[in-house]
């Protein structure tokens, strides 16, 4: 009997249980329509507007739950598009599956204890080397919250100098004093460039922050702006922080422009900081009137030389002495050289504790340690790069082909060969090695393999022996690569 | 003998299947595997991480990840603690249609029935509040990214951002694996994305250097294991009923060899008779110029397959000259077979192309004066006098069709008239030549023509 679900006359029916069910949900829960109905028509009876409008909706949700041919379960009160309007509403909140056992936490040794320790994630309640950064974030910020007004911050430094741990340590600080009354209540409100798919969600993320509501764009915009232009008594501080800005900026630059002109508003009371990796975004990418908006309030994280490096290190593994000293020396040197990066770093020597755990087997768990060779092992793996190995293990024509192309480069002069000079070459270093000549539909194929690789660049094989051709490693890899085997 | 018949039907089935849908097994990379398979146990346990797999086309990439997946799954530590979500660059093109497949395969509250509600920003925020508000507790994810340098094309990398930036803070515990064949994939990243990478690079590389390994291997894929052998790797697959996702299919189909059981005698046969195949010279000749060429298992599987499917019930054994003749369909050109299927005025036509190139050191040219050059031809010779120009023409028109002419110029269509287009010839002089040694019943005029210039 259930079968019949199609007919109209089921639909019906089925509607009527959808609409039950409603009521029920609007019996216990208050749903987000009357809500909104409040906002949007303040005065008017909502007992009598409610139902009214639910009348009209259920038809189509009922066609479309007969079209999915699911009857409702007892266990799962919400169809989907009511579950949609609770999370745009902000009463269904995120869940990610539990797993079904904990993890074990005893039986931990050193090794495994530092590595946990290392991860990135960890961020030490203050972080070390970045106390006059720090101080100055603290004084900017408590000094805008205390005299109620608004104002602008840009804080640049390359990626991982502890911009945003330093920030959000200021605001964890803040909070703090105000939990114990040495500071007026404040907003904090957090976006990030790169969480949104355009710049314009900035308004929405912001609304959902303050309220925990979804809104189209143009309505958050709107209520923001209502919300920062009229003046209200008894309007708290709220205190924005804006993570990679050069997203934000469009062509328009209309979003970076409102988040930057809201705290000149007196009504506003709002404190925004900016965070981006380049120091001269604001006169590189930004207009004159948004770049005027911005201040000069501006605070550059260098990267972190080798001592820092060490130090940020070493306070992390805390009393433990799973590492050697010089062990985190050689990672402290050999990163600041490349980038000053505090993540490279870490990373580096978890992947250190992970070789030592895994080549000293033998040796009794609680004594185990990383020491230098094993650094050397973990930088070796993340820094170098794998081209002259790549070089090694291509097949024989594969090498023959990469000689061709660097002897072409040579007899040219140029970085740009074609195919067909480069042929030529190979049909002569084969013959003198004494392979098999390929024909030109099996070197291209060699050519495209290699390209795929990455070890040259090729444009695409239907320009047949027409084809461009640059390398893509330096000449003297393949002579190094090639040559060294030749000698094993 | 139609028993004999069926017995060799049967070992034809088995070692074709196993060729083709085997997709767990996986020959050496020991360090590599076990680096990969801690990596994902450590994740299981809650850490967080990131990990590249590179390395050429062809050389077991997904098959390692594969036969990593299937050793985990026996545990049920593994089983009950992770959720592997498979991303390919190939099928999600944008970060739209990756985070709804993201959303389906996590089964967040906004999925019903595979459906995402929600637009492409809601979809992104939801995703984000998930993974923020899980912590050591909630089960960990595996995102398994295929053609990885293809979600670096992605607007503003958006995706990958968001996933490594969950790896490195604390959040649900996830893992990102992208799988590339790319060397300089890390160049393609963003300074922030690199950054929060955390540079741990697996790369796997077929080995040139051991010719061994590689008859080793032609022998491995060719012999018939006993029946406790098939045995056990059918305990093995059967452990693959557990990874349920709807998107990791390769359990569904995968090679099974409970089905197969074969007789002492047959087995010690066949084997036999592999293994002195294996130790004749012209066999390992043979071997080492597929080798020289290309020296991934990919390959060889695929030339190991069109030797079996020869396998017949007069001809039950794999023998030297099946080998020969298959390695040397390999050696051939394509090319010069497209050529000896032209008619004896096609080719006239590409021995003048031939001459105008030699001449003018590869000069581009047009109908004209290919034609004059043709027609300089055939007024002395006795077969070609009376050929019209619109013959010529159209002959002409197929020599580009099937790309042995190409025009110079893709854009410039419609503006000059098709007689005038210039031209480049996308053969080889020694192609040509080659060609009209091997053409079928070429006129004699035609092949002293094509060795000069001169008429």
């Amino acid at each position: 009997s259930r079968l019949a679900e199609g007919t109209p006359r089921r639909s019906i029916q089925l509607s009527n249980i959808v609409e039950q069910r409603i009521f029920k949900d609007d019996d216990v829960i208050s749903t987000p329509k009357r809500s909104r109905a409040k906002i949007s028509h303040s005065g008017e009876g909502d007992e009598d507007y409610t139902p009214k409008k639910s009348t009209q909706k259920t038809p189509t949700r009922s066609r479309r739950a007969s079209t999915t041919t699911r009857p409702a379960k007892d266990s799962a009160p919400l169809t989907p598009s009511q579950k949609l309007k609770k999370i745009r509403a902000g009463e269904l909140s995120p869940t990610i599956e539990q797993r079904l056992r904990p993890v074990d936490k005893s039986c931990k040794s050193q090794l495994q204890l530092a590595r946990e320790q290392l991860h990135v994630s960890i961020i030490p309640k203050s972080l070390p080397c970045r106390e006059k950064e720090f101080d100055n974030i603290y004084s900017f910020l408590e000094g805008k919250i205390q005299d109620e007004c608004g104002g602008c911050m840009y804080v640049s430094g390359v990626p991982g100098t502890g911009k945003t741990a330093t920030v959000t340590g200021v605001i964890r600080t803040l909070q703090h004093q105000v939990a114990q009354e040495k500071l007026t209540q404040f907003d904090f409100v957090e976006i990030n460039g790169m969480r949104l798919t355009e710049p314009r969600q900035a308004y929405v993320q912001i609304y959902k922050q303050l309220t925990g509501k979804t809104l189209s764009w143009e309505h958050a915009h709107t209520l923001l702006e209502k919300r920062f232009t009229t003046p209200a008594p008894r309007r708290l501080t709220t205190v924005l922080l804006v993570d990679e800005l050069d997203i934000l900026c469009n062509r328009r630059q209309d979003v970076v422009y409102n988040l930057l002109d809201w705290p000149t508003k007196s009504a506003a009371r709002l404190v925004v900081i900016t965070i981006a990796n380049t120091m001269d975004l604001p006169e590189r990418l930004l207009m004159g009137k948004v770049t005027s908006r911005l201040g000069l309030t501006r605070l550059t994280f260098q990267p972190y030389t080798h001592k820092q490096l060490q130090e940020i290190v070493t306070a992390r593994l805390g009393g433990s002495d799973a590492f050697k000293g010089e062990a985190v020396q050689l990672v402290a040197r050999k990163v600041a050289a490349v980038s000053g990066d505090a993540r490279r770093a870490l990373d580096i020597c978890r992947r250190a504790t992970e070789i030592a755990d895994m080549t000293e087997q033998s040796v009794a768990t609680a004594t185990k340690c990383v020491s230098i060779l094993h650094v050397q092992q973990a930088l070796a793996e993340m820094i170098a790069s794998a081209k002259v190995q790549a070089i090694k293990n291509c097949s024989r024509l594969e090498q023959i082909f990469l000689q061709a192309v660097a002897a072409e480069v040579t007899r040219t002069g140029v970085e740009e060969t074609t195919f067909m000079g480069v042929y030529t070459q190979v049909e002569t270093i084969a013959a003198f090695m004494g392979a098999v000549v390929p024909a030109p539909g099996r070197a291209l194929r060699l050519c495209s393999k290699l390209g795929a690789e990455r070890l040259i660049i090729c444009e695409h094989s239907r320009t047949d022996i027409f084809q461009k051709i640059l390398l893509n490693v330096s000449a003297d890899d393949i002579h190094y690569a090639l040559r060294v085997e030749g000698n094993n | 003998m139609p028993d004999a018949a069926q017995e060799l039907a049967t070992v034809r089935c088995f070692l074709k299947e196993r060729l083709q849908r085997d997709y767990t097994t996986l020959r050496g990379y020991e360090t590599e595997r076990s680096n990969v398979r801690q990596l994902l146990e450590r994740t299981a346990e809650g850490e967080s991480n990131s990990l590249l797999l590179i390395g050429p086309r062809g050389a077991g990439k997904t098959t390692l990840i594969n036969a990593v997946l299937t050793d985990l799954m026996v545990k049920k530590s593994f089983v009950d603690n992770t959720l592997i979500v498979s991303l390919d660059g190939n099928l999600h093109t944008d970060d739209r249609i990756a985070l709804k497949s993201i959303t389906v395969q996590m089964c967040l509250e906004n999925v019903a029935d595979g459906k995402v509600f929600g637009s492409f920003a809601e979809n992104l925020a939801f995703l984000l509040q998930c993974l923020k508000a899980g912590d050591k507790k909630s089960k960990s994810v595996v995102f398994i990214i295929e053609e990885f340098d293809l979600f670096c094309t992605h607007h503003n990398q958006t995706l990958l951002y968001n996933l490594f930036d969950v790896s490195q803070s604390a959040q649900a515990p996830i893992c990102v694996i992208g799988v590339t064949c790319r060397l300089d994939v890390i160049e393609l990243l963003e300074k922030r994305v690199k950054s929060r990478f955390s540079h741990r690079q697996v790369f796997l590389f077929p080995s040139s250097e051991a010719f061994e390994e590689y008859t080793a291997l032609f022998e491995q894929l060719l012999h018939i294991p006993s029946n406790k052998e098939l045995k056990l790797n059918s305990d093995r697959v059967d452990s693959l009923e557990l990874l349920k996702s709807q998107v990791f299919t390769f359990h569904r189909n995968h090679f099974d060899p409970v089905e197969y059981e074969f007789e002492k005698k047959i087995v010690e046969n066949w084997n036999k008779h592999i293994a002195k195949l294996i130790k004749l010279p012209s066999v390992l000749k043979l071997l080492q110029t597929l080798y020289d060429f290309d020296i991934s298992e990919a390959f060889l599987k695929t030339f190991v397959f069109r030797l079996v499917a020869q396998l017949k019930p007069n001809e039950p054994h794999i023998t030297v000259e099946q080998m020969a003749a298959l390695a040397s369909q390999y050696e051939c050109d394509d090319k010069i077979e497209l050529l000896c299927g032209l008619s004896v005025l096609e080719i006239c036509l590409i021995i003048a192309i031939k001459h105008h190139s030699e001449i003018y050191d590869h000069d581009p040219f047009n109908f004209e004066i290919i034609f004059a050059r043709f027609s300089k031809f055939a007024k002395v010779s006795s077969t070609m006098q009376n050929v019209e120009r619109a013959i010529v023409l159209k002959a002409f028109e197929h020599l580009r069709i099937v790309e042995l002419i190409m025009p110079l110029s893709v854009g410039g269509l419609g503006k000059v008239q098709k007689e005038f287009e210039m031209h480049k010839m996308a053969l080889t002089y020694g192609q040509i030549q080659q060609a009209v040694n091997k053409y079928q019943a070429l006129p004699t005029e035609v092949a002293q023509w094509a060795l000069s210039s001169l008429i």
